[in-house]
């Protein structure tokens, strides 16, 4: 656009640009593809090399490293869910509060005595109970949107929580219970340093692994872009869009159980503030990640590194001793230039 | 590509704004919430960074956004831990929910102690409002200024809670060694309306009460209003706790009576002070009271 004339404004709007392009922009469009699958990582290096410029000790230390995807798993099992949700150009604002249900059920489970291979599972079932009825709420009641739905599930879900729970913490899990959030695995110990292996990562890997490969390989993950991308589309082709939001939505609250496994590994209880204001970190990973709030676009690898960034943006800042106030600014900042980054994507690459 | 440099430099500049110092000692100081807009936590800084300023160590405060976002001060003290510091001032805004991270510290050598908040971790000292000793004060201000024999009553706060449970202790035993007669303890949860409704139902079924000590300014402000409406409220005094901002005013405005201050800068004071003599190889006692003060109309300005 930089040599754009009169002359060229006029053929934007007569859609007769067809071979107007300028020299910038058609480099544009080559790297877009690129930019669209690692720009994410471009910016993950560059704040992992100012982060070592100014703490050179202490940020790429292992345990600094081991603390990042330590605080960051909660908030990666949340975002995986919500991104799901968000390619079907859904929303799932209820997940901080159905991730607090599924620790309270664990937790009146664990003191009513029962054995820990269930209250293990009741977490992700109580979180997948919710999200079913999330998703039969948003396809059979016809809420004319997911936002609706959901918004009725954060309050909801909060309530039975604090309802099962008599509204106090719950705490002392056996660590059998805590293992996924709290156990490292043992490396060995080199030049005095030891080395652990925390299996909130293994898990985030493991869960991230899978979430790729569901999305590409499947039916189901398919039909999810596929409804995302076009939902009359999706259903005049024969795809039951129902079945696959009610199961979506139903993932979504499992992972969001999940990572209330995680957060009662990493603190031993469960409690009533649990998962406060979660909904919209995970919605603003998703967005970094560069997953589109039309639905149908976006990577697992984007929301990855859109959590990571999170991450790193709130490690960095601790880091520094910088107040927490400037972590809410930035990231909302850069929720913005992302979103941004993707409106001039649409531009460019439309303008074929 | 090109648009990159703008996020980047966003970050690079936050980032270099703050580089901090390097220096022999670091005391971290984790509060439950930002001094910013809460002059509880505010005082508890101030007093951190003079005691640190007066023992020539750093001290580095910090606080999560809110007081319910348990996951951002744990990750902060995981993230301090990281960097390597010589002492923990902590007031946990989850008492169990932070036990892991003390945990952590205590097993990385970092001495600890908890101020406000008691934590769960046994064997590390708590530096804070003794609860008892306040209601106790609150109620010998009670005991002097209406006959012996009178009735009274006591709005409590949550007594399942240590907090709510040792202000109606120390409250009720005080009121009855100087031979008041309690005619009411009830709950009123610690919140403003219920201690409205509950003052409304005490003064219905008991016309002639002469005092009341509420657990919190938050129910004393409601009862006020109850003892407003029921026109008695010049013939009762009135006696909260915790001495925040409106209930300053209200003591100004002559409707409470009187109230009992917190010193959350002896808490910041005492924190810094005591984890350098854990540092040091001292021993500390299990609990450090900070001190209550009586507020009334004579020194109530200073707390609006």
């Amino acid at each position: 656009m930089t040599e754009s004339s009169e002359g060229q404004k006029v053929a934007d709007q007569d859609n007769h640009t067809l071979e107007t392009h300028t020299r910038p922009d058609g480099l544009a469009l080559r790297l877009l593809p690129y930019i669209d699958k690692y720009g994410i990582l471009i910016v993950i290096f560059v704040m992992v090399a100012v982060l070592y410029v100014t703490q050179p000790d202490v940020f790429l230390s292992w345990r600094n490293i081991t603390n990042i995807f330590k605080q960051t798993a909660v908030n990666a099992m949340l975002s995986i869910g919500m991104f799901l949700a968000i390619l079907t150009a859904g929303i799932d604002l209820s997940i901080g509060s159905v991730m607090m249900l599924g620790m309270m059920s664990a937790g009146v489970a664990q003191f009513a005595g029962m054995p820990w291979p269930i209250v293990l599972i009741l977490a992700p079932l109580a979180g997948m109970g919710a999200g079913l009825v999330n998703g039969i709420g948003i396809t059979k009641l016809r809420m004319p949107h997911p936002f609706i739905m959901t918004l009725g599930m954060l309050f909801m879900a909060r309530g039975l929580g604090n309802l099962i729970s008599g509204g106090v913490p719950l705490t002392g899990f056996p660590d059998a219970i805590r293992f996924l959030g709290s156990y490292q695995i043992p490396l060995g110990e080199y030049d005095g340093t030891r080395f652990n292996l925390p299996v909130a990562l293994v898990l985030t890997i493991v869960v991230y692994i899978a979430f790729s490969l569901m999305l590409k390989h499947t039916v189901l993950g398919r039909r999810i872009y596929a409804i995302g991308g076009n939902p009359e589309a999706a259903r005049v082709s024969g795809i039951n869009v129902d079945a696959v939001l009610i199961t979506v939505y139903g993932i979504c609250g499992f992972m969001a159980g999940i990572g209330g496994l995680l957060l009662i590994g990493r603190t031993s209880s469960a409690f009533p503030t649990a998962g406060t204001g979660a909904e919209l970190e995970a919605i603003a990973a998703c967005i970094i990640g560069g997953a589109s709030f039309f639905g149908g676009r976006g990577t697992v690898l984007g929301v990855f590194g859109g959590v990571i960034v999170m991450g790193l943006i709130k490690n960095g800042l601790n880091l520094n001793n910088v107040s927490v106030f400037y972590q809410q600014i930035l990231i909302g900042a850069i929720i913005v230039i992302a979103v941004f980054l993707d409106v001039l994507r649409r531009e460019i690459g439309t303008r074929k | 590509m090109r648009r990159l440099p703008g996020l980047v430099s966003i970050f690079a500049l936050t980032m270099t704004a703050s580089i901090a110092t390097v220096s022999a000692e670091t005391i971290v100081v984790s509060m439950k919430g930002p001094g910013a807009g809460n002059p509880f936590w505010a005082a508890v800084e101030a007093g951190a960074k003079a005691m640190g300023a007066e023992r020539g160590v750093d001290v580095i405060v910090l606080a999560p956004p809110t007081e319910s976002d348990v996951a951002s001060q744990i990750s902060q003290i995981e993230d301090q831990l990281a960097k390597g510091i010589d002492g923990l001032v902590l007031a946990p805004t989850d008492p169990t929910a932070l036990a892991p991270v003390v945990n952590e510290a205590i097993a990385d050598g970092v001495p600890v102690v908890f101020i406000d908040t008691i934590g769960s971790n046994a064997g590390v000292t708590f530096i804070g409002t003794d609860n008892q000793a306040g209601a106790a004060l609150a109620s010998e201000f009670i005991c002097n200024g209406v006959p012996s024999g009178s009735d009274v009553a006591i709005l409590t706060g949550i007594v399942t809670q240590s907090t709510g449970k040792a202000r109606a202790d120390g409250s009720r035993e005080g009121l009855t060694a100087c031979g008041m007669n309690i005619v009411a303890e009830q709950t009123g949860e610690w919140d403003r309306a219920k201690g409205l409704n509950v003052m409304e139902n005490i003064i219905t079924g008991n016309p002639n009460i002469v005092a009341v000590f509420a657990s919190n300014d938050n129910m004393a402000l409601g009862a006020a209003e109850a003892l407003k409406s029921a026109g008695v409220l010049d013939d009762v005094l009135l006696v909260g706790f915790d001495a925040n901002p409106d209930a300053a005013d209200s003591i100004l405005a002559g409707e409470m009576t009187a109230t009992i201050a917190q010193n959350p800068v002896n808490m910041g004071r005492f924190g810094v002070e005591s984890v350098l003599k854990l540092a040091a190889g001292e021993t500390l006692d299990p609990v450090i009271d900070t001190g209550t003060v009586l507020v009334t109309s004579d020194n109530a300005a200073d707390f609006q």
